[in-house]
């Protein structure tokens, strides 16, 4: 399915009854798919024809519009054009027929359901490095719509019971039943149902690289991104459980249902030296990307660097720090090692701080850590200094009544 | 704190299942214990409120091993709608919720040292990570006097993975290296406003046991 649907698996299991794992099981290793072989299945303006097809699409417009009201959604919309723009330049000849939905959900997942509308994740938009990476996830989505996945599969019968529970869930009835606060940000009531109902199966994703990674390299994006992409999510998962001292969690990640991370690389490698062309020169759009989500990377910063997954998050931060470091890196750097507040992690947070609020491009929040850990180390002078910068830059921030009786 | 969302949904969900098939008894009679309007000991017993009205206190006997002793929930109309915590004593180095040390996403320690905007941050991350909170804003924090000691007063709002906005506010301080607090949080739409009232009443009533 999705570039990253098996976070959601247990919400799929409770409401389809454990019948999409069935499709899971393919088994052994299978030959990659070359790019060249991969055609798109429609033209512009496609329209389903056969019954099951317009059933499936009726439905899909009552998800879409369930889904288009969430409140989770990010409306800004300079970024939702951009991401819109996006897919339209990478999405082959339905480019104009798809819509893309951005909700505030600190996880890397973007999901393609069956009538062309895509939903993406504000942590897929951390992750990335540059548009290129970005670019390959929407293009490996538009890959599934292109290849008419959705109807494969639902003919295949894997997704009927599945299906089903949409119905219903549009009908309010489970939704009324999801509706509970489980305090799993990847379950989320109504939407986190949608989006873990779709579940291809290995061929499915194979051609959905393979038709990504030329999609990538048409429009002129270096297509070995994707591989790169893949090996950062692989970090990711590895730091993070080397934190907290185990193994990487198999049955509870995106490399659960997907061929393995590894060998997923490895064939969108190949494809990425298959379809560059010599001679031919490929930009991966970095300082174009990082003008479109500049007005929500603090934001997204935040919502990961809070859940307290400090393998995960000094992962990511070293990962983006990759083209350069700055204060709002570094700040939230810092952040980290507060949180997770081991024997000096108190100390190494003040030190972070301070070298955080020597980039001119410091956050406020920065300085106001740093005079907090400061005055903890018992610096109250230069404590107060630092906590009068805060509340100049931020004068209305929610806490100034606290920190004025501080430093008063 | 509400420690475990799962936990007391799904005690939620068998006493409505049990309800419905027996027909007997009420929602959540076997989860809850009432609590009557007069002076209660909360949390490990070291801080005792007086609540305006009756309230209903989650039972935590069956799901012990998850306990954490010095907190404590009540709810007025079910968890998913209003809350109030207690954390009574909490010592340095402890947790206001049971986690696993393999989890990914942990709320951290409490530490003796921890000045107020570290246990507002520590909150804010108990609500992220098991609470299901997609956005959470800090909308005040002032300084204000609880159990006689030099406290602060937290006031947040956060939108939850079921959609749903909900507004809360903690009172309290560290006295003697040890977390005293009262949270309440509910539904931002009628139920934070029908109770904080209630919410208020407890945090003027409440006394350290010495």
């Amino acid at each position: 399915m999705c570039f990253r649907c098996a976070e959601l698996n247990r919400r799929s299991l409770l409401i389809g009854g454990g019948v999409a794992a069935a499709s899971l099981s393919t088994g052994v290793a299978q030959a990659r798919i070359r790019p060249a072989d991969m055609r798109p299945l429609i033209g512009p303006g496609f329209r389903p024809t056969d019954r099951d097809e317009i059933g499936l699409w009726q439905q899909m417009d009552r998800v879409e519009e369930e889904v288009s009201g969430s409140n989770i959604l990010i409306k800004d919309p300079q970024l939702i054009r951009y991401l819109q723009n996006l897919i339209g330049e990478v999405g082959g000849p339905a480019a104009k027929d798809m819509r893309i939905y951005l909700a505030r959900i600190p996880e890397f997942n973007a999901v393609m359901f069956p009538s062309g509308f895509s939903v993406i994740f504000t942590g897929l938009l951390l992750r990335m490095r540059n548009e290129a990476q970005l670019a390959g996830v929407i293009a490996h989505e538009s890959g599934h719509f292109l290849r008419r996945h959705m109807i494969r599969m639902w003919r295949d019968m894997r997704m009927k019971s599945d299906l089903l529970s949409i119905g219903a869930m549009v009908a309010g009835v489970a939704g009324g039943a999801a509706g509970v606060n489980t305090g799993d940000i990847t379950q989320l009531a109504q939407l986190g149902t949608l989006l873990s109902l779709f579940k291809y199966n290995r061929t499915m994703e194979a051609e959905a690289d393979a038709m990504g990674a030329r999609l990538l390299a048409e429009k002129n994006y270096p297509a070995i991104e994707m591989a790169n992409t893949w090996e950062q999510l692989i970090g990711e998962a590895d730091a993070s459980a080397r934190h907290r001292r185990k193994r990487r969690d198999r049955g509870r990640s995106l490399f659960a249902t997907h061929p393995s991370p590894e060998s997923r690389m490895i064939d969108l490698k190949i494809s990425a030296a298959e379809v560059t062309v010599p001679g031919r020169t490929y930009d991966s759009r970095r300082a174009r990307y990082l003008q479109a989500i500049s007005p929500i990377r603090q934001m997204i910063l935040d919502d990961q660097v809070k859940l307290n997954d400090p393998g995960a998050s000094q992962y990511l931060i070293e990962t983006l720090a990759r083209d350069g470091w700055n204060g709002l890196l570094r700040f939230y750097e810092a952040e980290i090692w507060r949180l997770r507040n081991r024997q000096g992690d108190a100390q190494r947070a003040a030190q972070g701080y301070a070298i955080a609020v020597a980039y001119p491009d410091a956050p406020p929040d920065a300085w106001r850590w740093h005079g907090l850990s400061l005055i903890k180390a018992g610096r109250q002078a230069e404590g107060r200094v630092a906590l009068s910068r805060y509340l100049r830059m931020q004068p209305n921030a929610a806490d100034a009544p606290f920190i004025r009786q501080m430093i008063s | 704190m509400t420690r475990t969302p799962k936990l007391l949904l799904a005690a939620l969900a068998l006493a409505v299942a049990g309800c419905s098939s027996t027909g007997g008894g009420g929602i959540g009679s076997e989860y809850y214990s009432l609590v009557r309007v007069r002076s209660i000991h909360v949390g490990d017993g070291s801080m005792a409120v007086t609540a305006p009205r009756p309230w209903n206190r989650t039972r935590t006997s069956i799901f012990s091993f998850e306990d954490v002793r010095q907190v404590e929930d009540w709810t007025l109309n079910g968890p998913l709608l209003d809350n109030i915590s207690f954390i009574t004593g909490l010592r340095n180095n402890r947790q206001i919720i049971y986690q696993r040390r393999t989890e990914d996403r942990q709320v951290p320690r409490f530490r003796s040292d921890m000045s107020a905007p570290e246990i507002t941050a520590m909150l804010e991350t108990f609500f992220r990570t098991r609470a299901g909170s997609i956005e959470f804003r800090t909308l005040s924090l002032k300084p204000r006097l609880f159990l006689g000691a030099n406290g602060f007063q937290f006031d947040f709002e956060h939108l939850d993975s079921d959609e749903l906005w909900r507004r809360g506010r903690a009172v309290g301080a560290v006295i003697d290296g040890r977390l005293y607090l009262i949270l309440f949080d509910a539904a931002r739409s009628h139920y934070y406003a029908n109770s904080i009232g209630d919410f208020e009443a407890i945090v003027a009533s409440a006394r350290r046991r010495r």
